[in-house]
């Protein structure tokens, strides 16, 4: 089937350079131009030799792409999950997408990571390096032995490759699961839309490959990197349901690519550490781009413009003299650029902070009051976030309590003065905690009528009533919205 | 049956109401069945909250004598489901009409088991009598969105039924054998077999009375949300049958400022024990409280940990989460005012602004990007604290339309909108 499935693409590959060639003689007009026409001539006549060089250019290059497998342990399952990834350098370090772990996973539930290559069923030992902020990027190395037999991805660059362009011929490689082997297959399409989101992105006519896997032009060279496909909309019709519209996106095979100079610069960008740290941190909540209407009667012409919905208390940008409500319409004195979808614009400012460093600054110049305002602000160093945060599971209780991290603090609307307490991770079901009517994320204020300020003197209280195989029960008083409640956790 | 029953269902109405609705970003108007009892012989109808509100513009009952005629609203209580609208006594006396009224029983003296009868307008089906049983006397129902998006049932309990009760029914009486109203039918579990619901008459008399005297009903706030203390006595060292404990106390509210917490037990008021170990006692607790002048300082008997304590809190008016409503047609917006307890609900700062109820596709505020649940806050820089200001401004552009810049939250994010004529 594989082979059928190249034969017809090679055929589309076939008239697509006869189609190019022609339209390159047709543009000749003076006689000094006789070379170039016998050049073309002698290319339609080498076409069929130059075809063949498809598959193996896809043989090459199928030795930079990898599936990881790896373990996201929690409380109760180990929930197994295998993505694609591409070879970035000798070293043998793996980029995968940022869609591979959720933000909510610490490093200490990643377990097991394991690298097969194509058409292998052999796996390698792999280490998980961290995610890295700007890319969204998480880092794998692969075992020492494994490393000759991967290609960096950097030795399918070709200087004065030319940027993808409207209706180019790209191609990519899709990967089969572990039944198959992990059998690489080969996929071709063209450019339909390029579009800065703020990288410059395209969007190909059909499925390029995996998520973060290598895209290519006919000649072998690097064009870019695919990207999480994007959701596209259909109707379902079913025998009770008529057109009921839903939103359908491919995990398996992406459509969408990044360009290469939107990847090669930041391959280096390697985490020290698995938290990714430092993270650089503005302290604003709700970055929301005005449409071109707002811009107008703004009397911002040709750019486009942010209100900033909250300043977080204690981040950098209140120390700058950032306001709610201040509208942001300048970064480092430019203007900011009118971006489609509006949303990416707020993308554009979150780069912008996270190609930086802490310590770095960043002008900004707001509107305030129908004044302009420019302001300094000295970027912090992100506060702990839920990854990061310290964990840990009651099992004969039957529940997970986190620490109360600074985001938590502003999801509830607390005032860093009044932060204390501990989170609920995770309530196994049924278990006493459950039937005590406790919920994921319901915050804990006291247990057993003492006010719990740390998570150490939470934790302390929680292993002694764990440990008590006589106790009853236990009391907590907890919050939920803007609600609090007394849950009485019956323990026998 | 006795002639007495026979003049309670000469007293029982079909109620027939037109009213506003400013869901969909328009104002539009439904109709809607209910029962009612005509309470006295200058024209009183007793009818629950959700058959007669402020919303109605148009109230029409249809006598037993197969006679309609007009009614005006005297006032309604929606922590009750209660009521109170007046036949058009110059249509009655100019038309010579006759009715009966009925008489109030004693709700306290039912026991379960005993024999009652409903009597409404099911479907539509006028003058439907059904029977069943006091099945309890002392229901806990509390619907924090129960009549029409308001608040009830925070302050009574409720009689429960099987006489089948369905939608129709609804301000309908529930009576003894001997004619006497004992409840007013206000709901039922839909799909359930009959398990029906009506406001004790003992509740509805002394509501009666407040909507005659002032229209309205008037009770005092402090902010606490009560939880039973069931199982839980033991682990606050209480003695049985004594004190409420209290779950939540709502932000910025009286109780907040008095520092009060979630987890203290409330053991009296003003002196007065109270005993909120199960549901159903809770309500005549929050009763005592609503019940305090407005304005006026209550004591407050505590027990936080192993310590007693009394703390004084100085009541304020209770409100309902619901603001006016209003809609705005040129700009296809229907909005309602940010209450102060939507504020406190929703953690706002304050209660400035105006929620969008709804908007209407192709119109003004649709298409500059607005959508249900948008709070507006500010039009051209101006705060909108009241609705009234926001009808200024309607106004205003009525008169010489022009571009208006708005700003809304929606989930703690603000925005800007330009709405254009």
């Amino acid at each position: 089937m594989n082979s059928l499935f190249i034969h017809r693409y090679l055929q589309a590959a076939c008239r697509s350079v006869l189609a190019r060639d022609l339209r390159w003689s047709g543009l000749q007009v003076s006689p000094a131009s006789r070379p170039l026409q016998i050049a073309a001539i002698v290319l339609v006549t080498l076409l069929p030799l130059r075809a063949a060089e498809l598959p193996d250019l896809f043989a090459e290059r199928v030795r930079s792409c990898v599936t990881v497998e790896f373990l996201v342990e929690s409380e109760l399952d180990r929930q197994p999950v295998s993505v694609p990834g591409v070879c970035i350098d000798a070293g043998g370090t793996i980029i995968l997408p940022s869609s591979a772990i959720g933000s909510r996973v610490s490093a200490r539930q990643l377990k097991d990571f394991k690298i097969y290559r194509p058409n292998s069923a052999t796996a390698c030992r792999a280490e998980y390096l961290g995610q890295d902020v700007l890319t969204g990027w998480h880092f794998v190395r692969a075992e020492e032995k494994l490393r000759p037999e991967l290609v960096p991805l950097t030795a399918w660059v070709r200087a004065g490759t030319p940027e993808p362009r409207l209706a180019d011929e790209v191609w990519g490689i899709g990967l089969r699961g572990k039944e198959e082997d992990f059998r690489p297959y080969f996929l071709m399409s063209r450019v339909g839309l390029i579009q800065p989101m703020p990288q410059m992105t395209a969007i190909a006519a059909a499925e390029l490959g995996g998520p973060c896997l290598p895209v290519f032009n006919r000649d072998g060279a690097l064009v870019g990197l695919t990207l999480n496909s994007f959701g596209q909309n259909f109707l379902m019709f079913s025998r009770r349901e008529r057109g009921v519209p839903v939103v359908l996106v491919n995990v398996e095979e992406s459509s969408v690519f990044l360009f290469a100079n939107e990847v090669l610069p930041y391959l280096g960008r390697i985490p020290r550490n698995v938290s990714g740290r430092p993270l650089p941190w503005l302290g604003v909540f709700g970055l929301e781009p005005v449409d071109p209407e707002v811009a107008r009667f703004l009397q911002l012409e040709n750019q486009s413009a942010l209100v900033v919905s909250e300043v977080l208390e204690g981040s950098p940008a209140e120390t700058a003299g950032l306001k709610g409500r201040d509208i942001v319409v300048a970064l480092d004195g430019r203007p900011l650029p009118r971006l489609k979808p509006d949303q990416v614009v707020a993308t554009f400012v979150e780069r912008e902070v996270d190609r930086r460093r802490p310590g770095d600054e960043l002008r900004l110049t707001v509107l305030r009051d129908n004044q302009r305002l420019e302001l300094k602000v000295t970027l912090g160093d992100e506060p702990k976030v839920i990854r990061e945060a310290e964990r840990r599971y009651f099992e004969r209780l039957g529940l997970t309590v986190r620490e109360f991290l600074f985001g938590d603090g502003v999801a509830r609307h607390v005032k860093l003065a009044q932060q204390a307490g501990v989170i609920v991770d995770f309530v196994k079901p049924n278990s006493p905690a459950a039937m005590g009517g406790l919920e994921f994320d319901d915050w804990i204020r006291e247990i057993d009528g003492k006010e719990i300020k740390t998570y150490a003197e939470a934790i302390a209280a929680l292993a002694a009533i764990e440990a008590d195989k006589d106790r009853p029960e236990f009391v907590l008083l907890t919050s939920r919205g803007s609600e609090t409640a007394v849950r009485r956790v019956k323990l026998k | 049956m006795s002639g007495d029953f026979n003049r309670l269902l000469e007293a029982v109405v079909r109620i027939d109401v037109r009213e506003v609705t400013f869901a969909e970003g328009a104002r539009r108007f439904v109709a809607g069945v209910g029962s009612g009892v005509i309470l006295s012989n200058d024209g009183l109808v007793l009818t629950n909250a959700h058959v007669a509100s402020p919303h109605a513009v148009e109230i029409s009952i249809t006598l037993p004598s197969l006679e309609r005629v007009g009614a005006k609203l005297v006032g309604w209580d929606h922590w009750t489901d209660l009521a109170l609208i007046r036949l058009d006594l110059d249509e009655v006396k100019h038309r010579r009409l006759a009715f009966q009224h009925a008489a109030f029983g004693d709700s306290d003296a039912l026991y379960a088991g005993e024999t009652v009868y409903a009597v409404g307008t099911p479907y539509g089906l006028t003058r439907t009598v059904t029977r069943g049983i006091i099945s309890n006397n002392r229901r806990y129902f509390e619907d924090p969105g129960g009549v029409r998006g308001y608040e009830t049932g925070a302050f009574n309990t409720w009689l429960q039924t099987d006489a089948a009760i369905n939608p129709g029914n609804s301000g309908g009486p529930l009576v003894t054998e001997d004619g006497r109203v004992v409840g007013i039918n206000s709901r039922a579990y839909v799909g359930a077999d009959n398990l029906g619901f009506a406001i004790p008459s003992n509740i509805a008399r002394r509501v009666v009375d407040g909507l005659v005297a002032h229209g309205s009903i008037t009770r005092s706030y402090i902010g606490l949300v009560p939880g039973t203390l069931q199982d839980l006595e033991h682990f606050f060292a209480l003695a049985l049958n004594t004190g409420m404990l209290i779950n939540s106390v709502d932000a910025g509210s009286p109780a907040a400022r008095a520092s009060l917490h979630g987890g203290d037990i409330l053991l009296a008021i003003n002196g007065q024990k109270v005993d909120g170990r199960f549901p159903e006692q809770l309500p005549p607790i929050q009763n005592m409280i609503a019940s305090l002048p407005v304005g006026s300082t209550v004591r407050l008997s505590l027990k936080r940990g192993g310590q007693a304590m009394e703390i004084p809190v100085v009541t304020e008016k209770l409100e309902s989460r619901v603001g006016e409503e209003w809609a705005f047609e040129k700009w296809g917006v229907s909005v309602r005012k940010v209450s102060r307890a939507f504020a406190r609900e929703n953690q706002l700062d304050d209660s400035t602004g105006v929620i969008v109820l709804g908007v209407q596709a192709g119109f003004p505020a649709a298409v500059a990007g607005l959508a249900a649940g948008d709070i507006i806050t500010k039009v051209n820089h101006e705060s909108l604290t009241e609705l009234g200001t926001l009808q200024r401004i309607y106004q205003q552009f009525e008169a010489k339309p022009d571009s208006l810049l708005l700003e809304a939250r929606r989930d703690r994010r603000v925005s800007l909108y330009v709405l254009k004529p």
